[in-house]
C-alpha cells in the first residue's frame, strides 16, 4: 500500500501526542483523520513529507521509509507529496499568481513569464483568475484557501495532504473545497489524506475514515462502519455532543 | 533545571548562577550565528541565487536606507568638525581641519554610525518579516515545495544587505564630508577649498579603504545576526518582538567587536 | 473668468503637493512629539511621581544595559586611542599629550553619545513594544475608561527613569572607556598610565556638555519611543514598525541633539 505509518510515536515534551498509530492508506483513496482539537492530526501528517520527526516508529511512502531521510533526499518525497497547510500559508510578499509560479520556476526550469502564464491558467482551473494579481492578504479565507491549493498541485503530486481545508470557511466555500478535493481523487487518482474535523465534509466525500483519540487510531472505517458504530466515545464525536464520555 | 531545584539555589550563588546562564546563552546564539554561516557559505558554491528575490531585496533595503543614512552622515561629518576643531585650534593649524576630521570619519565614526542607522532600519525590518513567516508557517510551507530556505530566501537577503550597506557607506562618505564642509565654514571660517585641500593631501587611499573593509564587515555581521534571530523565532507574535529586540542588541554588538578587529587588522 | 478644472492644474503645482506631503507628516510628528514633551513634563510637575513604577523602569533600564554599555564602551575607548594614536602619529613625533586630548573627546562626545544609542536600541525598542502592545490590544483605552491618564501611568515613569538612568550610564560609560583606553594606550603605544591619565585639558565645562547630554539623550528616547508606542495601528505587524521607528527615530534625534549640543558647548565652553 502506497502510504504506511506504522507504530508512529511523537511527543513534545511532556505532552505525548502520539503513542503508536498504525494507518495504511490505499491508492487513489479520499482518507479522513478525524479527532478533537489538539489530538495530534496535523502532527500526523506532518511527519509524511518530513516538517516533522518522530521519536519512534515508521513512516512508508511507495515502500520507501521517509521518517528518516535526510533534508535533501526528502525533495523528490515533497515533489510527489504536496501540502496544503491550514492557515493557506501563501507567501505575503508575492501576489497569488506569482505564488503559483514559484514551484514551476524552481522545479521545472521555467522561466518567469512561462512560469507566469502556467499559473494563470492553474488559477482558472479553482476559479480564481480574476485575482491572480492580488496580494493574500487582500483576500478572504476561502479564496486564499482555493490558491493555496492550485500552488500545491502544480508540481502533478500523487499525494496530497489537506491540513483542515475546511476549518474557518463559509459553508458554500468549504463545500467548493470539498468538490476540489473530490475531484483531484475520482478524476485524477491523486491519494489525498485530509484532517478534518467538519462533519459535513467527513460524511461527503470520505472514502474511509480513521480516528484518533488518546494518541491512538481508534477505529477505521467507512462512513457507513462510523455511523453504525456502537463505540460511544465515536457516537458522540460524530453527532456533535457536547457531553460525553470523550475526555479532550 | 526543574523549578524545585532553582529555588534552593544559595544566595551566594546566584549572581554567578545568572552569569553562567548568560554566557550559556551567548555562546548558543555565536554558536547558531556560525553555523548559519557556514550553512550559507556552502551554498554559494556553486552558486544558486534566485535573481528576482536578489533584485527586490536590495531595492526594498536599499531605497528604504537613503533618507536616514543620508541624515546621519550629514549630521556626523558636521559633528566631527565641531570636535576636531579644538585641537587644530590648540595647534593653530585650522587649514588640516580637512584632515583631522576626515580621517576620523572615513576611518571610524561614518561606517560605525550608517552600520547601526542600517541594523536599526533594515536589520530589524528584516528579523521581523522572517519571524512572521516562521510563526506563520511560510517557511515550512517553501519546505514542502522541497525549495530549500536558506538559498531561495535567505541567501539573497544577506548578500543584499552586505551589497547594499557597502553601497550607502561610499554614498555616506560623500555626504559626511559634505556636512564637514559645511560645519567648517561656520565654525572655523575653513572655507571649501582649504577643507579639501588638506582633506586630499593628507588622506590616503588606505584609509578611504578601512571605511569599505568595515562596512562589509558590518554589514556581514548585521545580516547574519538578523536573520539568525529572524529564524529561531519561538512563541508567537510577541517572540517576534523579541526576536527583533534581540536582533538589534546583538547586531550592534556585533558590530563593536567587529570595529575593534578590524581596526586592529588594519592599523 | 475660466474654471481650471482638476486634469488641468500645472505640473508645476502637483509637484510642489508631492514634497508637500511628507513635509507636513514630518510638521504633524514633531508636534507630536512637542505635544508629549510638554504633557510629560506637567505631569511630573504637577503631582508626586509613582515611586515604585521609577524604581521598576530605572531598574530595567539601568540594570538591563548595564553589561551592554560597558562592552560596548570598552570597545570604543580602546577603537579611540587606537585610531587617534595612528593620527597623531602622522604629524607629531611624540605622543605624551594624546590622553589629554582624548579624556576630553570621550567626555565630550563619544561617552554620552555612543551610550545613548546604544539605550536607544535597547530601551527605545522596550518601550515601543511595551507601549504599542497595549494600544493594539485596547489596554490604553481601558486605561483612559477608568479616568487614567495613559501620559502620566505610562509614559512619565519611563521618562523619569531613562533621564536619570542614561545620565548615571554616561558616567560610567566614560569611566569605562577611559580605564580601557588606558590599557590600549599601555599595550599598544608603550605610554606610562601616569603620562596618559592626563586631566589637563578637561575642565568643567567638559563635564557640564556631557551631563547636559546625558540628560537630553535620556529624555529624547523615551519621548521619541513612547510616541511611537502609542501612535500604532495595525496589529501585532503595527508594533514591529513601531519597534523599529522608535530605534531609528531616538537614533536620529540623538545625532540631531548631539550636532546641536556640540555646537553649543564649542562656544559657550570653548576648548581650553
Amino acid at each position: 500500500m502506497p502510504i504506511h505509518f506504522r507504530n508512529l510515536q511523537k511527543r513534545f515534551g511532556e505532552k505525548h501526542v502520539l503513542r503508536g498509530v498504525d494507518i495504511e492508506v490505499q491508492n487513489g483513496e479520499c482518507f479522513f483523520v478525524i479527532g478533537a482539537s489538539g489530538v495530534g492530526k496535523s502532527v500526523l501528517i506532518k511527519h509524511l513529507v518530513g516538517l516533522l520527526r518522530p521519536d519512534a516508529g515508521d513512516i512508508f511512502l511507495d515502500g520507501e521509509e521517509v521518517s528518516r531521510l535526510s533534508e535533501t533526499a526528502l525533495y523528490p518525497v515533497r515533489k510527489k507529496c504536496a501540502m496544503v497547510f491550514q492557515n493557506s500559508t501563501l507567501f505575503d510578499s508575492m501576489s497569488c499568481v506569482e505564488n503559483v509560479a514559484l514551484p514551476l520556476r524552481m522545479h521545472k526550469g521555467l522561466t518567469l513569464e512561462a512560469a507566469l502564464i502556467e499559473a494563470e491558467q492553474r488559477l482558472e482551473q479553482v476559479h480564481m483568475s480574476e485575482f491572480a494579481r492580488a496580494f493574500p492578504p487582500e483576500l478572504g479565507d476561502g479564496m486564499r484557501k482555493r490558491v493555496a491549493i492550485a500552488r500545491a498541485l502544480t508540481l502533478d503530486p500523487q499525494y496530497v495532504l489537506f491540513d483542515e481545508p475546511t476549518t474557518s470557511l463559509d459553508p458554500i466555500s468549504a463545500r467548493r473545497v470539498d468538490k476540489l478535493i473530490y475531484e483531484l481523487s475520482r478524476s485524477y487518482g491523486v491519494t489525498s489524506i485530509v484532517v478534518s474535523h467538519d462533519l459535513t465534509s467527513i460524511f461527503t466525500i470520505a472514502d474511509r475514515i480513521a480516528m484518533l483519540y488518546q494518541g491512538h487510531v481508534r477505529m477505521v472505517g467507512t462512513p457507513d462502519d462510523f455511523r453504525r458504530t456502537p463505540d460511544p466515545i465515536i457516537q458522540q464525536f460524530i453527532t456533535g455532543q457536547a457531553e460525553g464520555p470523550m475526555e479532550v | 533545571m526543574s523549578d524545585a531545584t532553582r529555588a534552593t539555589t544559595p544566595f551566594g550563588l546566584i549572581v554567578p548562577e545568572r552569569m553562567g546562564q548568560g554566557l550559556l546563552a551567548i555562546a548558543e546564539q555565536v554558536g547558531g550565528i556560525g553555523v548559519l554561516a557556514g550553512r550559507l557559505v556552502a551554498r554559494l558554491v556553486p552558486p544558486r541565487i534566485d535573481r528576482y528575490e536578489l533584485i527586490r531585496n536590495c531595492h526594498k533595503m536599499g531605497v528604504r536606507s537613503v533618507g536616514i543614512v543620508s541624515a546621519t552622515a550629514l549630521f556626523t561629518g558636521a559633528i566631527m568638525v565641531v570636535q576636531a576643531a579644538p585641537l587644530v585650534v590648540r595647534f593653530s593649524a585650522t587649514e588640516i581641519i580637512g584632515w583631522g576630521a576626515g580621517f576620523a570619519i572615513l576611518r571610524e565614526v561614518a561606517p560605525l554610525l550608517i552600520a547601526l542607522m542600517f541594523s536599526g532600519r533594515v536589520g530589524a525590518n528584516n528579523t521581523a518579516e522572517l519571524g512572521t513567516m516562521v510563526v506563520t508557517e511560510q517557511l515550512d510551507a517553501l519546505r514542502a515545495l522541497a525549495i530549500d530556505p536558506l538559498s531561495y530566501l535567505i541567501l539573497p537577503r544577506v548578500i543584499a544587505m552586505i551589497l547594499m550597506l557597502f553601497v550607502l557607506n561610499i554614498f555616506g562618505d560623500l555626504v559626511a564630508i559634505i556636512g564637514a564642509i559645511i560645519s567648517a565654514k561656520a565654525l572655523l571660517d575653513v572655507d571649501a577649498h582649504m577643507f579639501m585641500n588638506s582633506f586630499l593631501n593628507m588622506i590616503d587611499h588606505w584609509d578611504f579603504l578601512q571605511s569599505l573593509v568595515k562596512s562589509v564587515a558590518f554589514g556581514t555581521m548585521i545580516a547574519l545576526t538578523s536573520c539568525y534571530f529572524g529564524l529561531n523565532v519561538k512563541g508567537g507574535a510577541p517572540g517576534v518582538g523579541r526576536a527583533v529586540n534581540s536582533a538589534v542588541v546583538a547586531a550592534a554588538i556585533g558590530i563593536f567587536v567587529m570595529d575593534y578587529f578590524s581596526t586592529f587588522v588594519l592599523k | 473668468m475660466t474654471i481650471q478644472l482638476e486634469f488641468e492644474r500645472p505640473d508645476r503645482e502637483r509637484a510642489l503637493d508631492k514634497l508637500r506631503a511628507p513635509l507636513l507628516a514630518l510638521w504633524r510628528d514633531l508636534a507630536g512629539l512637542y505635544g508629549l514633551l510638554r504633557q510629560t513634563l506637567r505631569c511630573c510637575l504637577a503631582k508626586r511621581p509613582d515611586r515604585q513604577a521609577f524604581f521598576e523602569q530605572a531598574y530595567a533600564v539601568g540594570n538591563g544595559s548595564v553589561l551592554f554599555v560597558s562592552v560596548t564602551m570598552t570597545v570604543v575607548g580602546m577603537i579611540t586611542v587606537m585610531q587617534s594614536g595612528v593620527q597623531t602619529q602622522r604629524v607629531l613625533p611624540e605622543l605624551s599629550l594624546l590622553g589629554a586630548n582624548i579624556i576630553q573627546i570621550l567626555a565630550r562626545e563619544f561617552a554620552p553619545t555612543v551610550c545613548a544609542l546604544m539605550l536607544a536600541t535597547r530601551v527605545g525598542a522596550g518601550i515601543a513594544a511595551e507601549i504599542g502592545s497595549m494600544v493594539v490590544t485596547d489596554q490604553v483605552d481601558a486605561l483612559r475608561m477608568s479616568a487614567a491618564d495613559p501620559v502620566d501611568y505610562l509614559v512619565v515613569p519611563r521618562f523619569l527613569a531613562c533621564v536619570v538612568m542614561t545620565t548615571a550610564l554616561t558616567y560610567w560609560s566614560l569611566f569605562i572607556s577611559l580605564v580601557a583606553g588606558t590599557v590600549a594606550a599601555n599595550l599598544i603605544f608603550d605610554l606610562n598610565v601616569n603620562t596618559f591619565v592626563n586631566f589637563s585639558l578637561v575642565g568643567a565645562g567638559d563635564f557640564v556638555v556631557m551631563t547636559l547630554k546625558g540628560l537630553m539623550y535620556g529624555a529624547a528616547i523615551p519621548i521619541v519611543s513612547a510616541q511611537r508606542g502609542l501612535t500604532t495601528f495595525g496589529g501585532s505587524e503595527g508594533v514591529g514598525w513601531a519597534t523599529t521607528n522608535a530605534v531609528v527615530h531616538s537614533s536620529l534625534a540623538i545625532i540631531m541633539l548631539d550636532l546641536v549640543l556640540s555646537i553649543v558647548g564649542y562656544i559657550v565652553f570653548p576648548p581650553v
